[in-house]
């Protein structure tokens, strides 16, 4: 349906406008000036940052600069998490631009995870990639795949090539014949008030009676405070890719249509904005 | 206690159906292996080998402990051990990499009786404490090793220091793919960076263990079986009495 494949085009063509501003303390040997992007919401921090580091790097010395990092509101942001995660989860509720502040110092070991360099980007959004097969096929896809085949996807993701992506992206959002969907869709949910990163269990897209699961199936049973109380005012915002989408929608659909390009269903769950 | 087979499409099959999960290890009958069929760990069995292992810990003093998430059922096994790493200095100019090894704390403080096998003229320790945490992972069903590791003064290792650390005998395959060996990744439960050792191959090496163990009718401990394999890549190692831990309440 040509429906739903605009879906897939606008999840992956999705932009954040975000102002990057340099650390106060940082020592430069002039002033910097912030510089604006458009973040792409499906690809990490690290990857597409690059002339962010190089504008920084202009005004600065050589031995006043280590490792980059990111700060929103005081907050380390985890380059591992796609960007539109960490900005549906943490700065949703504010006017853009998202506000960035970039460090070069004092990385904060205990928070963030080091990146090396763009393979320790790969290794970790393949592992994902690997992860959510698992959980779809067993396996059984992604293993089936050439070397080739995973590269493409990474090249895809990493030169904002969608057709590349997706003509082996596909082969993984394909379930047999005589099933209604995939084995487990894979899924996280994140909220910040929890210590706990994220929520992640075994989740079946069609019941034992052969209905197709919906969101809010998915939530009554690994999440229930949020979809509390049921018939009152709801206190949180269910927010996949920055939107909304209605409980009733079929996991299933949501798995194959507005999944990051790591195969996960990414979703926040925040409080109701107060305007 | 059961050990959950389950039944996974055989890998060549173009349309695989479900098939109902195979009974539990211990009834002989009910089991007819199929060499093709990989052994699978579900949760509730992970739960209780752990269990079982921790039983052994406790007796012998190794130091495991379990904990439990405040927010859910789940949890997972850990501990906590330090090692003294001594670097060799011999001649000026060698290269001190060939020189280092690490001991557990005890033989650290032992002297070598034969100096020929040390060739140390000067040396240094460096303690290390490591920080082991066994998780289960509901995608792969298997268990997970994460650890971290950290000197005396706090400073966390760096992934290359841990890459290097590998034991000579595993650093073919680590050299082979490192990044898909270790790395660093957030830890499921604290949200903090630890080191992972992946588990993409877990259940192409143990399914062999736990398919022998039925053939000769023993009960293999899973945890203990598979730990024996893995620790030792990073630095831990199990004492052998593990060996005889039950997989069953006898």
């Amino acid at each position: 349906m040509t429906d739903d494949k605009d879906v897939l085009r606008d999840v992956w063509f999705g932009r954040i406008p975000t102002c990057f501003t340099l650390y106060q303390d940082e020592i430069t040997e002039r002033e910097a000036e912030p510089y604006y992007l458009l973040l792409p919401r499906v690809s990490y921090l690290t990857l597409v940052t690059d002339k962010v580091k190089k504008h920084f790097q202009k005004v600065m010395r050589q031995e006043d600069i280590s490792e980059i990092w990111f700060e929103y509101e005081g907050t380390p942001l985890k380059w591992h998490y796609p960007i539109g995660l960490l900005f549906d989860l943490l700065a949703s509720s504010s006017a853009l631009p998202w506000n960035i502040i970039v460090h070069f110092k004092s990385f904060p070991e205990k928070d963030l995870l080091h990146c090396p360099s763009k393979d320790a980007i790969e290794a970790h959004f393949m592992s994902c990639v690997k992860e959510a097969d698992a959980l779809k096929h067993k396996s059984q896809v992604i293993n089936e795949m050439q070397k080739k085949d995973h590269k493409q996807l990474w090249m895809g993701l990493q030169n904002d090539r969608f057709d590349q992506f997706w003509a082996i992206n596909r082969k993984l959002m394909e379930y047999p014949a005589e099933e209604n969907g995939f084995r487990y869709i894979p899924f996280r949910i994140y909220q910040t008030t929890t210590e706990r990163p994220f929520i992640q269990k075994l989740f079946r897209p069609v019941a034992a009676d052969g209905q197709l699961q919906t969101l809010g199936d998915l939530l009554r049973e690994v999440c229930p405070s949020v979809m509390a109380p049921e018939d009152g005012e709801r206190k949180n915002q269910v927010m996949i890719h920055g939107i909304e989408p209605m409980l009733e929608t079929p996991l299933q659909w949501l798995s194959e249509h507005l999944s990051y390009p790591d195969n996960f269903l990414h979703i926040s769950i925040i409080p109701q904005p107060t305007d | 206690m059961p050990l959950g087979l389950a039944s996974p499409r055989p890998r060549s099959a173009p349309s695989p159906s479900l098939r109902p999960r195979l009974a539990a290890v211990g009834e002989q009958s009910a089991l007819s292996v199929n060499m093709e069929e990989d052994a699978f760990l579900e949760e509730k069995a992970f739960q209780h080998y752990c269990a079982e292992f921790l039983k052994h810990s406790q007796q012998i003093g190794d130091g495991w402990e379990w904990k439990a998430s405040k927010d859910s059922s789940d949890g997972y096994l850990c501990k906590t051990h330090f090692q003294a790493k001594a670097t060799a200095r011999s001649l000026p100019g060698a290269s001190t990499e060939e020189g280092e090894t690490w001991f557990p704390m005890e033989e650290a403080l032992e002297v070598p009786s034969d100096d020929s096998e040390v060739p140390m003229t000067a040396a240094a320790t460096e303690v290390v404490r490591y920080e082991y945490h066994v998780l289960y992972s509901c995608s792969h069903q298997v268990p997970v090793l994460y650890f971290r590791a950290s000197f005396a003064d706090g400073r966390p290792l760096a992934l290359q220091d841990i890459w290097d650390g590998v034991h000579e005998c595993y650093q073919a395959r680590l050299r082979q793919g490192p990044w898909d060996t270790i790395t660093q990744q957030e830890h499921p439960v604290l949200g903090q960076p630890f080191f992972v050792l992946h588990p993409c191959k877990t259940t192409e090496f143990m399914t062999p263990v736990l398919k022998n163990s039925q053939k000769i009718n023993r009960n293999v401990n899973y945890i203990a079986a598979w730990l024996s394999v893995v620790g030792p890549v990073v630095g831990l190692t199990l004492p052998l009495s593990y060996a005889k831990v039950p997989s069953q309440d006898e």
